[in-house]
């Protein structure tokens, strides 16, 4: 299994299937009709969503339009499909910042371009501060919102308020600031998908760098009449990590050269790319961790006081779950994690490698397995609530409306006594990444193979527990 | 270098065709679901009733004010997490359970005596359950405006 150059010993890491060399998917990669119209369709779906929101009022969540999609169907899908399988892609397809966009670009489809001005937008056109040109701001936005996960998630007034927060942020950031800076440091979904993308299987990546290298006019990042530069403030053809690439494809339409690339490839790859780590990765990391593991105890687990907390039944039980809740996110994974890594720093013996250096680079392995614990938490959200969905549906208002004649279909959970199978198979899926991938980061820390595998050792032993605490909490 | 491979942005039909697909989704959406709406209930007046268990708010409005002769269409709307029945037996209609989430919807046209009805919850959903009920009250027909 521990092979440096395959992942989980079988796929070679330098696979690659390039999809773009298919005419329909280059065509319509190319074309700025893509991703305009399922944006458009998302338009409709969030315009439902948060009149739905607006008139259900107060009330129970589980007959809301707005709750059900957003935190049954739209949540489960994108833990369990597109994060791993393709990327960023809900950022290709979210209607939350489209407003500021259009506001900057004046133009819904086409493109402002000048020859000598280059692309055009209207606004204020700042840079955001360089201290904040990193996911501390998203960490902690997450992290946030989190503290009002029961009224965000229960309440369909709730959903409306969080999801016409970010609208009206992306709205004033994008006026004040330069093309996606909103997405690209701010919105809090954004920050979790930017890290677990590091495992997905597809990735937008230059095809000949050659040709970039020779290519003077970089239409990808300055813009050209066909579409615009890089909204994500990136460099495309410099490209090795999916992390900050909200695969807009923007650069496809810009490439005079078709030299863009959409290609399937091994899962994890680009947590091997030593570059532009940090802490706030890290951290990001540990955060996600610490959210599964918090949501599943107060949301599925059967510790009633701990559902009356997050519920704000008592101020003091409130104030309990935040200050527990932000510490267990904040210091006690990171220690904890800490504690393991040091261990292995010191195992490894003397070396030029930082001990920060270490813990920075082993934080990569927890994607798989944080990636898997969510995608088990999901298993809990979409078995027994799914059902829910026929419903409103056919009633999005809940105003008595049966449009597909499906408003009637009970509240039903399916396969239900088959979820602790399920959430097992996850987790053994998600540790057998996450071991593979920490001996691989052993070894690209260390350097030499024998203190690679002395310091991989309390790694491997750490994400075992982990798994093992996880698979409890979810079976147990 | 290979050729150039640009393709040129949509024209004007293009930009015209993108914002009727924007108000569609938008703008023409809400709209229509609202036509939609005033159109099934006609000239009926809605009232919506929550229902929730006495001590977190019983029935809201517990008052209710209607015309005799009056066409109206209750939308009983469980908004708590514990099941909620519905009776207004003077008028012949009720529930037995509206669930967690649920709503009910009744159709109705005030007589023309005027009076008042009493409505109440017909699950046990708390110990204050024999407290959740509420009156609709029937005005005179000259107070209709």
């Amino acid at each position: 299994m521990f092979r440096t150059d395959r992942v989980l010993g079988l796929m070679p890491l330098d696979w690659r299937l390039e999809l773009t060399r298919y005419p329909v998917v280059r065509r319509l990669l190319k074309s700025r009709w893509m991703p305009f119209l399922l944006l458009a369709f998302n338009l409709f779906m969030f315009t439902v969503i948060l009149m739905a929101a607006w008139v259900g009022g107060v009330g129970a969540g589980n007959y809301n339009f707005g709750i059900m999609i957003i935190w049954i169907l739209w949540w489960v899908v994108l833990m369990m499909i597109l994060v791993p399988g393709l990327s960023r892609f809900w950022c290709t397809v979210c209607p939350l910042p489209l407003v500021g966009e259009w506001l900057q670009r004046l133009t819904l489809v086409g493109v402002r371009h000048d020859p000598k001005q280059g692309n055009l937008f209207a606004g204020f056109k700042k840079r955001w501060p360089k201290s904040l040109s990193n996911m501390w701001v998203m960490n902690f936005l997450f992290l946030g919102t989190t503290f009002f996960s029961a009224f965000f998630t229960t309440r369909p007034v709730g959903t409306f308020v969080l999801l016409f927060s970010i609208i009206i942020l992306s709205i004033v950031l994008s006026v004040i600031y330069h093309k996606r800076t909103f997405c690209l440091y701010v919105c809090p979904i954004s920050g979790f998908q930017a890290l677990y993308s590091n495992f997905a299987m597809t990735e937008v990546r230059v095809k000949d760098p050659t040709i970039c290298r020779d290519h003077k006019s970089k239409g990808c990042v300055v813009g050209n009449a066909s579409g615009y530069g890089c909204p994500w403030l990136l460099l495309p053809y410099k490209f090795t990590r999916n992390t900050y690439c909200g695969m807009c494809f923007e650069c496809f339409k810009t490439c005079e050269y078709d030299n863009m690339a959409l290609n399937l490839r091994p899962p994890g790859t680009d947590l091997l790319v030593d570059e532009n780590r940090h802490l706030d990765e890290a951290y990001k990391a540990f955060i996600m961790l610490g959210i599964a593991v918090t949501f599943f105890m107060s949301m599925q687990g059967p510790w009633g006081f701990l559902k009356d907390w997050v519920n704000m039944a008592t101020l003091p039980g409130y104030f309990a779950f935040i200050v527990l809740h932000a510490a267990w996110c904040l210091v006690v994974i990171p220690a904890i994690f800490l504690a393991f890594v040091w261990w292995g720093h010191r195992r490894a013996g003397p070396s030029e490698v930082p001990l920060k250096k270490a813990y920075i680079n082993f934080s990569y392995t927890l994607v798989p397995l944080g990636l898997a614990a969510w995608v088990a938490f999901s298993w809990g959200i979409i078995l027994p609530n799914g059902s829910y969905l026929f419903h409103i549906l056919s009633d999005p208002f809940a105003w008595g409306w049966d449009l597909f004649g499906i408003a009637h279909v009970p509240w039903t959970p399916v396969f239900t006594g088959l979820m602790p199978w399920l959430e097992i198979v996850t987790m053994v899926v998600g540790l057998l990444f996450s071991l593979d991938f920490a001996y691989k980061l052993a070894v690209q820390t260390y350097r030499e193979p024998a203190a690679a595998h002395r310091a991989a050792i309390p790694m491997l032993s750490f994400l075992t527990l982990a798994t093992a605490g996880l698979t409890w909490l979810f079976i147990g | 270098m290979p050729e150039s491979n640009l393709q040129p942005p949509p024209g004007r039909w293009g930009s015209a065709l993108a914002w009727v697909l924007v108000l569609a989704a938008s703008v023409f959406t809400i709209a229509a679901a609202l036509l939609y709406e005033q159109n099934r209930v006609g000239d009926r007046r809605v009232i919506e009733i929550r229902a929730q268990a006495p001590e977190k708010g019983n029935f809201y409005p517990r008052r209710i004010e209607v015309v005799a002769g009056e066409r109206v269409r209750l939308r009983v709307r469980n908004v708590d997490t514990v099941g909620h029945g519905f009776a207004l037996p003077a008028l012949n209609v009720g529930i037995a359970e509206i669930k967690p989430g649920e709503d009910a919807i009744f159709d109705l046209t005030i007589p023309e005596h005027g009076s008042d009805y009493e409505f109440f919850c017909t699950v046990w959903c708390s110990t204050e359950h024999m407290q959740m009920r509420g009156q609709l009250v029937a005005l005179p027909a000259q107070a209709r405006r």
